[in-house]
């Protein structure tokens, strides 16, 4: 049967990783996605890892991961031509999804209220570091300065190190997927009403409350202690070295005991200092030394399969070289080679989720302009 | 108008974060949501609340359950009984989705696998949640919260500067499975409409992050390298960095990605010779001589305080953030002027501030109109009114203890 999107178009109007992510969800679906990118391209082409190192606005893996199943064409929106094009576009579209600055967006004169005037079930999705209202609206914004701004980064790392983002472009990625979601809330109900609005989606917003249970107990208890704790939430919940890597373990208390079978030492539950989870919090470290001078004497396939069969809280921090060998994600087709015409065959992650046979197909990244002549040509008045 | 997911009921049988958040946003843009609990194994999050004991319906009033659980029913029932697995089927049958995230094997073995529950509703999208997945070798193996990232690849890449490699200071693959449930459900809700079927959807939480270092997988593939952990660095701009300032622990990010906003930086800090060094003049040069720049930057942030520092910087061009604490969150202007956190009244826990629905859509907006249930709170609402269940069933659900109006509070003492 057809992808869920089969029928959908998008254009996508943006730049980097949190628009591009939410479109490749749209097109990995089934949705027609149709990308602008200015002339010389979307700025993700010039950034690696490039295949022997060697730039080339082809062959960016940023580029080609985020941009799989996409139309490429290159419009000048400063150009009056061009813009005239893109809002053409726009008016065939049923979603438009952008992350450019709201001022920016306004001077071109692509808002909302204009676009709608021609286009009144278009669902725009605009997705930026601060929303489109407020007194930080046209900050300037990008990962970094999200991670700080919505508090995910005072809370990772160590307390002497200081605040730290985790890797990649996390923020970007957040964007992009709650992008995808609220978007697809709009297209369910501009098919149900007939008309589009303006989804207006807040990086910082998204982010600020997910800081597990740290918004809940200080805005009801007025408690706080969102120090930056490294490794380890407890010694049991954390990461250790291992003899050829790192390994990851996270105990409730229901698990204590199949992960001292595991790791084999049932002594540890004999230690009155660490009976209940609350003796261990007491003789944290004490814990902690026994658990590291543990975890460097093994290895971590072993020990993850081991803690598999033995259902003890116990993983590896998986490298890419772990993740591309994984038994598991091959076992599910979860990594998926792809060809391209300029940087040859790669490994690709997905999709998120699983919904069928054939409900999804990543396709693989457009050449830069590689649809103009298909989609402009036959561009409607 | 009405909200998107108006008119759609959801039966929900997850516990703890990443289930619960995902199923309280689709009640959050309007979805009709029936948390099921058992009376013996009811939601952790109740019991992570700080509330003494000794306080009247304790597990009524933790803040971490009700954040993640307004705009719900909640029914209790002991689904591996007979009686309780016999009246989940039949709220599916009455229902448009369920979502679970037990671990792979748990709904199998309750009978409440996709098929059964598809034989009393084929318009049923059936959502589970694993670690893993519901196939392949590791189906069945353990992951709680910080193991996600772990596996999905995260953690290996993240770290300061060719150091070891470091964890996000929350169970961070949770809430985007939450927040990747909505759009899963979204679609299958779309597919059913063209098709007249419900589906299966499967998104295990690792899986779902693992997206989120795509790049980087495709990147060793082409290359064979293995990334490192680069802190707070960007593999081409510079200066991006957290700079200490002012008072204890306050920190200020800035990340130039231009050069105009380099010099721009280098006014703000009255700095107009840096902006005029050689080492420092192209972005290739800056990366290059990031480490002799970042002390410059930081002996200005040390003299300001990190709002001061980000708004002289914003106001000037340059991209730059205060490194925002839980309380400064939760004062901050913007997040206030926009709207993000809303009072709201609990009739047990009382009234404080939670964060309003995440996403704007101003023609449909998500709102909440419901408090967290209290445990077992809607029993009578869902065996009477949606199920029609007469007095004699009712009786006998409380008496074989598949229903209870109060939990066993031993499990979570």
């Amino acid at each position: 049967m057809s992808r869920p999107l089969e029928g959908l178009r998008v254009i996508e109007f943006g730049t980097f990783v949190s628009a591009p992510y939410c479109g490749k969800l749209f097109a990995g679906h089934g949705a027609e996605v149709i990308k602008v990118e200015p002339p010389g391209g979307d700025i993700a082409r010039a950034h690696g890892p490039f295949p022997r190192g060697e730039p080339d606005p082809e062959a960016s893996a940023l580029f080609l991961y985020l941009n799989t199943g996409k139309k490429s064409v290159v419009l000048d929106p400063r150009e009056p031509a061009d813009r005239d094009r893109l809002l053409r576009l726009i008016a065939t579209a049923d979603v438009l999804v952008e992350n450019y600055r709201p001022a920016d967006l306004a001077a071109l004169g692509l808002d909302y209220a204009t676009l709608a005037e021609r286009n009144p079930r278009l669902v725009m999705v605009s997705i930026t570091p601060f929303g489109q209202q407020g007194p930080y609206a046209n900050y300037l914004g990008n990962n970094l300065i999200a991670f700080a701004m919505g508090g995910q980064m005072y809370i990772t790392g160590t307390f002497e190190g200081g605040p730290l983002k985790n890797g990649g472009y996390q923020a970007d990625y957040q964007g992009g997927l709650n992008a995808f979601s609220a978007a697809m809330l709009a297209v369910l109900a501009a098919e149900r009403d007939g008309l589009g609005q303006h989804v207006d989606i807040s990086i910082q917003r998204c982010m600020a409350p997910i800081l597990e249970a740290s918004i809940p107990y200080y805005c009801y208890l007025g408690q706080w202690s969102g120090i930056r704790r490294g490794n380890h939430m407890a010694s049991f919940i954390g990461i250790y070295p291992c003899a050829d890597g790192h390994i990851g373990i996270h105990l409730m208390p229901r698990n204590w005991k199949p992960f001292l079978e595991v790791i084999g030492r049932p002594d540890l539950g004999e230690d009155p200092r660490f009976a209940t989870q609350a003796d261990r919090v007491a003789h944290n470290d004490e814990l902690m030394a026994e658990l590291y001078a543990w975890a460097a004497t093994e290895t971590k396939h072993d020990l993850y399969r081991r803690a598999g069969a033995g259902r003890a809280p116990i993983a590896f921090v998986h490298t890419m070289a772990d993740l591309v060998e994984s038994p598991q994600l091959n076992a599910r087709g979860f990594l998926q080679h792809i060809d391209h015409p300029v940087a040859g065959e790669a490994v690709y992650p997905g999709p998120p989720w699983w919904m069928g046979p054939g409900d999804w197909d990543a396709g693989r990244a457009p050449l830069l302009g590689e649809h103009d002549a298909e989609v402009l040509g036959r561009l409607p008045a | 108008m009405s909200q998107p997911l108006q008119g759609v009921r959801i039966v929900d049988l997850t516990m703890v974060w990443a289930g619960p958040m995902g199923t309280r946003l689709l009640g959050d843009y309007g979805a009709e949501v029936i948390k099921v609990e058992s009376p013996r194994q009811w939601d952790l999050l109740r019991a992570l609340g700080l509330i003494p004991r000794d306080v009247p319906r304790w597990y009524n009033r933790s803040a971490y359950f009700n954040h993640n659980n307004r705009n719900k029913y909640a029914v209790s029932l002991d689904l591996a009984h007979p009686l309780g697995r016999e009246t989940v089927l039949q709220l599916c049958a009455v229902s448009d989705v369920l979502v679970e995230n037990y671990r792979s094997d748990v709904m199998d073995n309750l009978g409440l696998d996709y098929e059964t529950v598809r034989s009393v509703n084929p318009r049923i999208i059936y959502v589970s949640m694993p670690g893993h997945g519901k196939t392949g070798p590791e189906k069945d193996y353990v992951a709680y919260g910080s193991n996600v990232e772990q596996l999905a690849g995260l953690v290996s890449i993240s770290g300061y500067e060719d150091g070891e490699p470091m964890k996000t200071g929350f169970s961070y693959g949770d809430p985007m499975a939450a927040t990747a449930l909505v759009g899963a459900v979204a679609l299958a809700l779309r597919k059913r409409r063209l098709t007249g079927e419900g589906c299966y959807v499967e998104l295990a939480q690792r899986e779902n992050l693992t997206m989120f270092v795509g790049e980087h997988i495709v990147g060793y593939s082409l290359t064979g390298e293995l990334p490192r952990p680069m802190g707070n660095r960007h593999p081409h701009h510079a200066p991006h960095n957290v700079y200490r300032c002012a008072g204890e622990d306050r920190w200020v990010a800035i990340a130039c990605e231009t050069d105009d906003q380099f010099r721009a930086l280098c006014a703000v800090i009255r700095r107009h010779d840096l902006a005029g060094d050689p080492r420092f003049a192209t972005a290739a040069a800056r990366k290059a001589n990031e480490r002799d720049l970042d002390p410059e930057i930081e002996a200005w942030t040390l003299q300001r305080g990190h709002h001061e520092a980000m708004h002289l910087l914003q106001r000037a061009g340059v991209p730059a953030g205060a490194v925002l604490t839980t309380p400064e969150l939760v004062a901050d202007p913007h997040l206030r002027a926009t709207g993000a956190w809303v009072e709201h009244t609990h009739p047990d826990a009382g009234t404080w501030e939670m964060e309003a629905p995440p996403w704007v859509l101003p023609r449909t907006p998500g709102h909440i109109r419901l408090h967290a249930p209290g445990f077992a709170e809607h029993n009578d609402w869902v065996f009477r009114d949606l199920l029609g269940l007469d007095d004699a069933r009712i009786a006998a659900l409380y008496a074989a203890g598949v229903a209870a109006d109060t939990p066993d509070e031993s499990l979570h003492r």
